[in-house]
């Protein structure tokens, strides 16, 4: 078992050069850890989004009651009281101010967002009510009514700004809640519940707002960093393998009885395990800077089998660079220049536009899916960021398999034709 | 082994022009030529590492292509050793490569350790080696798998003289004792003397000499040479010229600013010699003799002008 022998070798060599797997095991650490504070708060998941309220509401008259409410207020209340689920993290730094003043801020940046709530909002929450008790004691639907009264609440900020993103994704999130929390409180009120008072009933039911999870944005992007840091893998394989050219200790084993498959092989085995230490630590590193993942350890250690196959896949990208790279420097910058687009490719940053090829046991088979990394990822965003299990991950993994062992075929045989043969 | 009408080309540049040799079983074989002569391209061809571009290798009859892989053991003129392996963790892959049979190799990789003497450091990682110890661990990898032809790139390049002789007296035993084929390459003169049954000298790709040492020594000119420097070196063609006209002296060439003077019984014509010189009004300010060496032989037959 020659391939046994050249594992044993590659192991040794790894092993007993200190600083090369030092630097090897150091990178997805350093990787992650870079990551996770750039995306993920410094580890805090949840903090509160800067937000200026600008309040014209003028207020409105109960028709059941003749009471005076203003809801502009007591919508900016509950802004001001809302807690991300299960902490006592507030969702927003609120600011009252004026239109202009927060569109200085906006431009500043010292706030995300700019909530403007108009004059007519009140009158447009107390039709709203009416309607709404009409439809429950009539069953007449709110549409038939003239007198319904529409505002429109504005949310403004800086588009390209990824903190404004956040927040007004959490602001609708919000102001649905609170339109849906009034139609079942009054719902409720008519069907008898009565002696409710609506300020209160509002301000604790919407406390908790499911839907706004505790992710963020390093939580979404993280499955992502980790295949764009299996696929760097790649090159320090193509940069070991072409050094055994360099160095002449590939015409040494040229001359012997190893094959293209020995060598190959007995390489894949250590690369593999360096590929599955990689994976563990970036994981480790992810879930110490704060990384939330859904579905325990069951999912975490499926992630790590996962993240081993896309490690393999690149050992095998590596292989085929280093078939046609002559030394290891320009394995070292072939490597990048297929590893970056490929990460690319595979959706490791952001989700590329659909361009399906074909249909295969009726799920829609992608261009990006002919490469591995695709079905890693997916897998990995299955397990990790929705909680799935090896049920509804066994199809990407399947085909993630499936490519890599047709990715090191291809390796095998492009190295046994380019390198192991004659010079010309 | 037999190199039939064997070209190399490089682009533009012919590397290896025609070359036809046959190099007999059990014989020390030596390839003389300068840097960039074609030595190790002409080697890379006859182990079937490179291409020729055109002419076919045959060991046996058989196409070197398709003989059976361990025929032939390497030893290349760069140190190729894994850096990260010991003694003999290297000879054992090597070994395992070739299908050595465990117990054959065990025994095979300790005769190697001990006859390189490198049996202290059987387990010590290549990096910390001496330069020697490297040197003869390159060898040993060459000759594990027991090949029947045995090429040596330049084996004793950066070789004290005592690690130098360890290695000759190892290339003659694998001759003797083994019965081996064993093609050398080397630039030292005194090395390809001493060890070769046969020697090539090749220049410019092309086979300019093949015979035994002491043949192309005769072929040359028998007998000594003088090494003489004069007061004024630019005057060494004036001086040459001058000692051609001689009877007697069959060459008069200058090598390294000296004038190196070919002559049977050398001793008896020195007076007349210094005589020639003197009368040039030139003084004799440096003189020595030796006996003709293959290094007299190369240069007569390749010149002195740099290759590279």
């Amino acid at each position: 078992m020659k391939f046994i022998s050249i594992a044993k070798k590659d192991f040794k060599e790894l092993i007993r050069d200190r600083r090369g797997l030092m630097m090897i095991l150091l990178f997805p650490l350093f990787f992650m850890l870079v990551f996770g504070f750039a995306f993920g708060g410094m580890g805090e998941s949840n903090q509160p989004h800067n937000l200026a309220v600008v309040n014209y509401d003028k207020g409105a008259t109960m028709p059941s009651t003749g009471e005076h409410v203003n809801f502009g207020n007591n919508l900016t209340k509950i802004l001001e009281d809302s807690k991300y689920e299960n902490t006592d993290v507030h969702l927003f730094n609120v600011t009252q101010t004026t239109e202009s003043d927060a569109d200085k801020k906006i431009k500043q940046r010292t706030v995300d967002a700019e909530l403007i709530i108009p004059e007519n909002f009140s009158q447009s929450v107390v039709d709203l009510i009416t309607a709404t008790l009409q439809q429950s004691s009539t069953g007449t639907s709110t549409s038939t009514i003239s007198s319904n009264v529409t505002s429109t609440i504005i949310i403004r900020g800086d588009t390209g700004y990824i903190a404004f993103g956040v927040s007004q994704a959490i602001l609708t999130g919000v102001l649905e809640q609170y339109k849906d929390k009034i139609v079942s409180q009054v719902q409720n009120a008519s069907t008898g519940s009565l002696g409710v008072d609506s300020n209160n009933y509002l301000q604790s039911k919407v406390e908790a707002i499911p839907g706004t999870s505790s992710f963020t944005t390093f939580d979404f992007m993280a499955p992502g960093m980790m295949v764009f840091a299996i696929l760097l893998l790649a090159a320090t394989v193509a940069v070991a393998l072409t050094r055994e050219v360099d160095r002449g200790t590939l015409a040494r084993l040229k001359l012997s009885k190893m094959t293209s498959l020995d060598l190959l092989l007995g390489g894949l085995l250590p690369w593999s395990l360096v590929a599955a230490a990689q994976v563990i630590i970036l994981l480790i590193v992810a879930v110490l800077v704060g990384f939330h993942w859904q579905g325990g350890l069951y999912t975490l250690l499926l992630a790590v089998f996962v993240g081993i196959i896309g490690g393999v896949a690149s050992v095998s990208l590596g292989m085929i660079i280093a078939a046609f790279a002559r030394n290891d420097r320009q394995a070292a910058n072939m490597a990048p220049l297929i590893c970056v687009p490929t990460s690319f490719l595979v959706g490791a940053f952001f989700q590329l536009p659909q361009v399906v090829i074909a249909n295969i046991w009726g799920q829609p088979f992608q261009i990006y899916d002919l490469l591995p990394w695709t079905h890693v990822l997916n897998a990995l965003r299955s397990t990790l960021t929705f909680g799935g299990g090896w049920d509804t991950i066994a199809y990407q993994v399947g085909w993630a398999l499936i490519l890599t062992i047709i990715l090191f075929i291809v390796g095998v045989v492009l190295f046994s034709r380019n390198r192991l043969r004659a010079e010309n | 082994m037999e190199a039939r009408d064997l070209s190399k080309d490089f682009g533009d540049f012919r590397a290896v022009e025609k070359l036809n040799l046959k190099i007999n079983r059990g014989e020390v074989f030596g390839f003389l030529g300068p840097n960039g002569a074609g030595k190790t391209t002409s080697i890379s061809m006859m182990v079937g590492l490179l291409r020729p571009t055109s002419g076919q290798v045959f060991i046996d009859e058989e196409e070197v292509q398709t003989i059976e892989k361990g025929t032939i053991g390497i030893c290349p003129q760069e140190l190729v050793l894994w850096d990260h392996l010991t003694c003999k963790e290297s000879l054992t892959l090597i070994g395992d490569m070739y299908e050595v049979p465990k117990d054959k190799l065990t025994k095979r990789v300790q005769k190697l350790l001990d006859d390189l003497f490198l049996t202290d450091k059987a387990d010590t990682v290549v990096t910390q080696l001496s330069g020697g110890m490297k040197r003869r661990l390159n060898l040993a990898l060459a000759l594990v798998h027991e090949p029947e032809i045995v090429v040596l790139d330049e084996p004793s390049e950066g070789l004290d003289p005592q690690s130098r002789r360890v290695l000759w007296n190892y290339i003659r035993s694998l001759r003797d004792d083994e019965r081996k084929t064993v093609i050398l390459t080397t630039h030292i003169m005194d090395e390809a003397d001493r060890l070769s049954d046969r020697v090539a000298i090749i220049d410019h790709g092309k086979l300019l000499r093949l015979d035994t040492p002491s043949n192309l020594k005769k072929e040359i000119g028998g007998g000594d040479v003088v090494e003489m420097k004069i007061s004024d070196p630019e005057k060494n063609q004036e001086a040459i010229n001058a000692i051609q006209e001689l009877e007697d002296v069959q060459s008069a060439v200058e090598v390294n600013g000296q004038i190196n003077i070919r002559a049977l019984d050398a001793v008896g014509k020195l007076p007349r010699i210094i005589d020639k010189v003197e009368s040039l009004e030139l003084n004799v300010v440096d003189l020595s003799m030796r006996q003709n060496t293959l290094e007299d032989v190369f240069i007569d037959l390749t010149g002195t002008g740099l290759r590279e």
